[in-house]
C-alpha cells in the first residue's frame, strides 16, 4: 500500500501542475470574454508563440531560464496588442460569431505559417536546469515544473491584485459587470479591452513559455489545449475568472488521476463529458451566483 | 419558377461531367465539390438561416463517414443502408446533444458544438474495437445496385450527383417554406418570434437535426469516394472548408452557398498550392471576408441591388 500512496501523491502533484497550466489559459479567455464578450479562438496559438519564443530566446541568452521567460511573455503580449489593434478592435459587442470566425482564421494562418517556416518537427527545449530536480522522499520533480507552477501561482496573485487594487483592473471588472454604467462614469471600453487582451496574452505567453521545457513544442500544441480551455470556461461560467481557475485545477487533478488508473481515452474525454453534464444541470456554469430572475 | 428552371439546367449540365472528360482526377474533384456543397448547404441551414454557429457539423460528418463504412464492413449491410444509417444515427445524436445545448446561451452553444466534434475525433482515434483506431478501415468496397457495381470514379460520380441533387432539393424546399422563414425570423429577433406565439426551440432543434442528418449522409457518401476512412476524416480542415464556403457564398443565401461550394471546392485544386500554403490562404480569406464582405458574395449583390433601387427613387 505504501507504493500506492506514493503513486497517488505523484499523480496529485502532476495534476496540480497540469491544472495551473490550464488555469493560465482559461483565465485569459475568461477575462477577454468578460470585457469584450468575444471568444478568442487564436488564444492557443498565443501559447504556441510563447513556447516558440522561449525555444528561440533560450540559446541566445545562454540557456538562462528567467530572461528567456520574460522575453517570451513580453513578446506574446506585443503579439496580443497587435491582434487587438488590427483585428479585435473592429468588433462590436454582440458580434460573437464574427469574433469566432475572425480569430479562427487568424489561428489557421498562425499555425500553418509556423509549420511552413519551422516544419512540424517537434522541438525539445533545453534550459539551464536541464532535467535536474528536487527530491522529497522518493518523489522527484524537475525544477522546470516547480518553477513553472510557481510562476503560474505568482501570475494569479498578480492578476488578483491588478483586478482588485488598481484602477487599470477595476475598469476591466466594471466593464464586465455593466458596460453602460461603466461608459457613464467615463471608462473607455476600447482602451480597457486593449489592456485586457494584452494581459490575457501575457498569461498565455507565460503558460507557453513555462510548458516548453516540459513538453515538445509543435505548431499544433495550442490547439488541443485551447479546446479544453473553452470547455473549462463554460464549466466555470462564461466570464467568471475564479470559476475558470477552480475548474481548471480540478480538471488537472481529475485528468491526472484518471490517467493513472484508467485508460488514456477517458483522460482526454473527461473534460468534454463533464462539460456536457454541467450544461445539462447548470446551463450557466457551476459557479453562477443566484441572480435575480424576472418572470 | 425561372430560378428553378435554371437550377434544373445547371444540375443536368453537372450530370454530364463524366461524359466530357476522361480524367479521373477532374471527376474526383467534381465528386468532392458536390458533396462539400451539400455539407456546406447543411451548415448554411443551421448557421446562415437559424443563426447558430455549429462546429458539430464536423462531428456529424465524421460519424456519418464511420457509420456508413462500418455498416458495410462490420455489419454486412449495403452502401445504401450505410448512408441511411449515417443520417439516422446523426439525427438521433443531434437531438441528444442539441436539447441541452439549446437551453444555454448562443455562446455556450458554439463551444458545446465544438466539444462534440472533438469528442467524435477522440472516439474515432481511441475506440479501437469499433473504429479500428488510427489505422482506419481501408478498401471500402464500391457500392452496387441492380447488379451494377459503381467501381470507377466516373460511375461513383452519378451517385454523388443524384445524392447531392436530392439533398439540395430537400434543403431548398425546407429553406423556402414557412419553416425557413421562421428560422430566419429566429436569427433576426428571437424575442419577437416568441411574442408572435412561436416557440423557437422546436424549430432550432429540428434545423439542427436535419442539418446533422444531411451532413452525416454526405460524410457517409464521401468516405466511399475516398475508399478509406481513418481519424483524419475528422480533420478540422473539413470544418474550415464548409465554413469558408458558407461565408464567401453568403450566410442565409441558398444559391450563393451553392455557387461558392462548387467554385471553392474546385479552385484550390486548380491552383495547386502546397497544403500549408493553401490553409494560410484559407485563413486569410476567412479573416478578410469577415471584414470586407460579412454578407458574402450574395450579401454584396443584395446591397448593390438595394443601392440601385435607392438611386432610382432619387
Amino acid at each position: 500500500m505504501n507504493i500506492d500512496a506514493l503513486y497517488l501523491v505523484q499523480l496529485t502533484l502532476n495534476g496540480l501542475m497540469l491544472g495551473l497550466l490550464y488555469a493560465l489559459i482559461a483565465a485569459g479567455l475568461s477575462l477577454i470574454f468578460g470585457v469584450m464578450e468575444i471568444i478568442n479562438f487564436a488564444h492557443g496559438e498565443l501559447l504556441m508563440l510563447g513556447a516558440y519564443a522561449m525555444a528561440f530566446v533560450l540559446p541566445v541568452v545562454g540557456l538562462l531560464y528567467w530572461p528567456a521567460l520574460v522575453a517570451a511573455v513580453v513578446g506574446v503580449m506585443l503579439a496580443g496588442l497587435l491582434i487587438y489593434e488590427v483585428l479585435l478592435a473592429q468588433l462590436k459587442p454582440e458580434e460573437f460569431e464574427r469574433s469566432i470566425l475572425i480569430t479562427l482564421g487568424l489561428s489557421i494562418v498562425l499555425i500553418h505559417t509556423m509549420q511552413l517556416l519551422f516544419t512540424a518537427t517537434p522541438r525539445l527545449v533545453d534550459t539551464q536546469y536541464g532535467f535536474d530536480g528536487i527530491e522529497i522522499g522518493s518523489i522527484r520533480i524537475t525544477w522546470t515544473r516547480v518553477i513553472g507552477a510557481g510562476a503560474a501561482v505568482g501570475a494569479f496573485a498578480g492578476l488578483y491584485l491588478v483586478l482588485h487594487h488598481t484602477q487599470f483592473g477595476r475598469a476591466m471588472r466594471a466593464i464586465a459587470q455593466n458596460r453602460e454604467a461603466a461608459l457613464m462614469v467615463g471608462i473607455r471600453p476600447r482602451s480597457v479591452a486593449r489592456n485586457a487582451v494584452t494581459l490575457a496574452a501575457g498569461l498565455c505567453g507565460l503558460a507557453g513559455a513555462a510548458i516548453s521545457p516540459i513538453q515538445l513544442v509543435t505548431p499544433y500544441m495550442g490547439q488541443f489545449l485551447i479546446f479544453k480551455a473553452f470547455a473549462l470556461v463554460i464549466i466555470g461560467g462564461l466570464g467568471n475568472i475564479p470559476g475558470a481557475i477552480v475548474a481548471a485545477l480540478v480538471l488537472g487533478l481529475i485528468e491526472s488521476l484518471i490517467g493513472g488508473f484508467f485508460e488514456i481515452v477517458w483522460q482526454e474525454a473527461a473534460v468534454f463529458v463533464i462539460m456536457i453534464l454541467v450544461l445539462f444541470l447548470r446551463p450557466d456554469g457551476l459557479f453562477k451566483q443566484g441572480g435575480m430572475r424576472v418572470g | 419558377m425561372r430560378q428553378l428552371a435554371l437550377a434544373l439546367v445547371v444540375a443536368l449540365a453537372f450530370a454530364a461531367l463524366p461524359l466530357l472528360t476522361t480524367s479521373n482526377y477532374i471527376v474526383g474533384v467534381g465528386v468532392s465539390a458536390l458533396i462539400f456543397t451539400v455539407a456546406a448547404a447543411a451548415l448554411n441551414l443551421i448557421y446562415g438561416y437559424t443563426g447558430l454557429l455549429s462546429f458539430a457539423q464536423l462531428g456529424f460528418w465524421g460519424v456519418g463517414g464511420y457509420a456508413s463504412a462500418l455498416t458495410v464492413v462490420s455489419f454486412g449491410g449495403s452502401f445504401w443502408w450505410g448512408v441511411i444509417w449515417a443520417a439516422a444515427i446523426n439525427a438521433m445524436l443531434a437531438i441528444l446533444i442539441g436539447f441541452p445545448m439549446l437551453r444555454t446561451s448562443r455562446h455556450a452553444f458554439v463551444i458545446g458544438s465544438l466539444t462534440f466534434a472533438l469528442l467524435a475525433t477522440l472516439v474515432a482515434r481511441d475506440w479501437v474495437d469499433l473504429t479500428r483506431g488510427p489505422l482506419g478501415i481501408p478498401n471500402l468496397p464500391p457500392p452496387s445496385a441492380f447488379g451494377i457495381a459503381f467501381d470507377t470514379t466516373a460511375k461513383f460520380y452519378w451517385i454523388a450527383w443524384a445524392f447531392s441533387v436530392a439533398m439540395l432539393a430537400l434543403l431548398y424546399a425546407l429553406c423556402s417554406s414557412r419553416i425557413g422563414r421562421t428560422l430566419i425570423a429566429i436569427r433576426q429577433n428571437e424575442d419577437l418570434v416568441r411574442a408572435q406565439g412561436i416557440s423557437p426551440t422546436p424549430y432550432k432543434l429540428s434545423a439542427f437535426t436535419i442539418s446533422a442528418a444531411v451532413t452525416g449522409a454526405a460524410g457517409g457518401v464521401y468516405s466511399f469516394h475516398l475508399g478509406i476512412i481513418d481519424p483524419t476524416f475528422l480533420d478540422f480542415y473539413y470544418m474550415q472548408t464548409f465554413l469558408i464556403i458558407v461565408i464567401i457564398g453568403g450566410t442565409g443565401s441558398f444559391w450563393g452557398v451553392l455557387a461558392s461550394g462548387i467554385v471553392l471546392s474546385a479552385l484550390p485544386e486548380a491552383l495547386r498550392f502546397s497544403a500549408d500554403f493553401r490553409m494560410i490562404i484559407y485563413g486569410a480569406i476567412l479573416v478578410l471576408a469577415m471584414f470586407v464582405m460579412p454578407g458574402g458574395v450574395a450579401g454584396w449583390f443584395r446591397d448593390r441591388a438595394i443601392a440601385r433601387q435607392r438611386e432610382a427613387l432619387g
